[in-house]
């Protein structure tokens, strides 16, 4: 009998090609590095060590073996039977395989891919259990992420959707109650009562109404944005007037906080190609942070454009953003203030940035707490260089 | 309050905003019809009996038979085709659709009341 078939008797696998000698064998199993391979005596205590297993479970061979293999599982997976119910399997089967967390010697934990097969020799007596363990964790965290950041962008859709079904839902209402109230108007003129509340009750009214409907409209911006589902019509437009008509809507409610809005033209017109809808109503986001934020000073907007851009600034003198904010405002729900101060859902600048984005633009801010805050615009004249638009779907 | 001759013709499936708009309108002096689809519409204008309508307020997406399918319709009909259209709809895609230029005037949903007033004097 060759050293070789001696071998190969002992793995009890004849069939497989046997290690050149047994001590090379052992020698091969005591080196390898990347899987832990020993033995577990008939009841389940560690019988031998290999690099591997004292790289992955952190032990030297003289502190674990000896030591009942349970050890390896965290508490609860021992309290449980684990270990058992993975021996009783190997014998019965030949072998088991299972996946799970178990513990290392510093207490923290690995994700193992374990292979156990029951051991019988030559007169096929059972003499215990060969095992062999991979650390996974690295895999396992990996496909955890995925799986988590899978579940998050579910749930961002979900909510994008939400939001999107909830605005057009709420508007409904809305547009009912706007009837509403012209109607209470109407009939209040025409009954020339002489109680001013009731005027006063119905302007109110209207302008709550308007306020939410603006919110509305913005959270159906931003559902839009989030979705893909933006659309912009590019025509031809006169910037100068444009500005004027934001500046003229804003006159009120910056005269009503004490500020004025000094308006910087150049002589002629300027032509663009842009969805003066989305401009204007992005001038105007702007133009209303500044009066809001603005602490009643004058408000500046200029406009410049050569051949290619327009440039429009809108600059308060107000209380300034902090320089720990400023990178955030243009995120969604993101302020620059204490809600408790302003109202406002933290929209606005979200969807002017994207607006602007759309014509190829850009926006920047500049700020100094205390001292104001003035917001650049720069946007092609021509619109953006691809014009073919998003449908709605 | 004028009284007119000719109703508007006010067609929207949501019953809530065709209460409110026909109280409004009846209370500016119009004398209001109500459909909640293209083919009640049709089936309104198609009354030998009724006057027709001077403006007809259109809702775009509506069940049974759409905004524009009314008006190709109605278009295709040599004794309704004259009478006037604007479409109110939340769609913002409607006003850059080929069939909008079939159409007189627009607006978008949720409707300014002072704006659609403005719109529908125009026409009545």
């Amino acid at each position: 009998v060759t050293a070789l078939e001696d071998a190969a008797a002992k793995t009890g696998r004849p069939d497989l090609p046997a290690p050149a000698s047994e001590d090379v064998f052992s020698l091969l199993v005591q080196s390898v590095d990347d899987y832990a391979i020993f033995v577990l005596d008939p009841e389940g205590r560690v019988a031998s060590w290999n690099a591997g297993a004292q790289r992955l479970k952190g032990y030297r061979a003289e502190e674990i073996v000896g030591e009942h293999f349970s050890k390896f599982y965290p508490a609860e997976d021992a309290a449980a039977g684990k270990p058992a119910a993975e021996l009783e399997a190997a014998l019965r089967d030949g072998r088991a395989y299972d996946q799970g967390w178990r513990v290392r010697k510093d207490g923290t934990l690995f994700w193992a891919d374990v292979v156990v097969t029951a051991m019988h020799d030559e007169t096929g007596r059972f003499r215990g259990f060969a095992k062999v363990t991979r650390d996974l964790t690295e895999r396992k965290r990996a496909e955890e992420d995925r799986l988590r950041l899978a579940r998050a962008e579910a749930e961002l859709r979900l909510r994008d959707e939400f939001l999107m079904i909830a605005s057009h839902e709420l508007r409904t209402p809305l547009g009912a109650l706007r009837f509403n109230l012209a109607s209470l108007d109407l009939l209040r003129k025409r009954e020339q009562s002489g109680d001013s509340r009731l005027e006063r009750a119905i302007e109110t009214a209207k302008n709550q109404v308007r306020r939410l409907s603006t919110l509305v409209d913005r959270l159906l911006d931003v559902s839009r944005i989030s979705t893909g589902r933006l659309t912009l019509v590019f025509e031809p437009v006169e910037v100068v007037a444009l500005v004027r008509q934001v500046a003229a809507d804003f006159h009120a409610s910056a005269v009503h906080e004490g500020s004025t809005i000094d308006l910087v033209l150049p002589e002629g017109p300027v032509q663009a190609r842009w969805d003066a809808l989305r401009i204007e109503q992005t001038l105007g986001n702007l133009l209303s942070n500044a009066i809001k934020y603005g602490r009643g000073n004058p408000i500046r907007i200029e406009l410049a454009a050569d051949d290619v851009l327009a440039r429009i600034t809108i600059a308060d003198a107000g209380i300034g953003i902090a320089p720990d904010v400023i990178e955030r405002i243009f995120e969604r729900f993101e302020r620059a203030v204490a809600a408790r101060d302003y109202a406002g859902l933290g929209l606005g600048l979200y969807i002017a940035r994207h607006l602007v984005a759309a014509h190829d633009g850009r926006i920047e801010v500049e700020s100094e707490p205390g001292r104001g805050t003035t917001f650049v615009l720069e946007i092609p004249l021509a619109g953006p260089a691809r014009t073919e638009r998003s449908e709605e779907a | 309050v004028p009284n007119r001759p000719h109703p508007i013709l006010l067609v929207d499936d949501d019953p809530e905003i065709r209460s409110a708009l026909t109280d409004l309108l009846t209370i500016a002096g119009y004398g209001v019809l109500e459909a909640a689809n293209g083919q009640e519409a049709l089936d309104l204008l198609g009354r030998p009996d009724e006057p027709l309508p001077c403006l007809i307020v259109l809702d775009i997406m509506m069940p049974i038979l759409d905004g524009w399918e009314f008006r190709r319709r109605q278009i295709a009909d040599p004794r309704l085709a004259s009478i006037p259209v604007l479409v109110v709809t939340a769609d913002t895609t409607a006003q850059r659709r080929p069939e909008a230029r079939s159409v007189q005037s627009f607006l978008m949903k949720p409707a300014d009341p002072d704006a659609l007033l403005q719109a529908i004097g125009r026409y009545c």
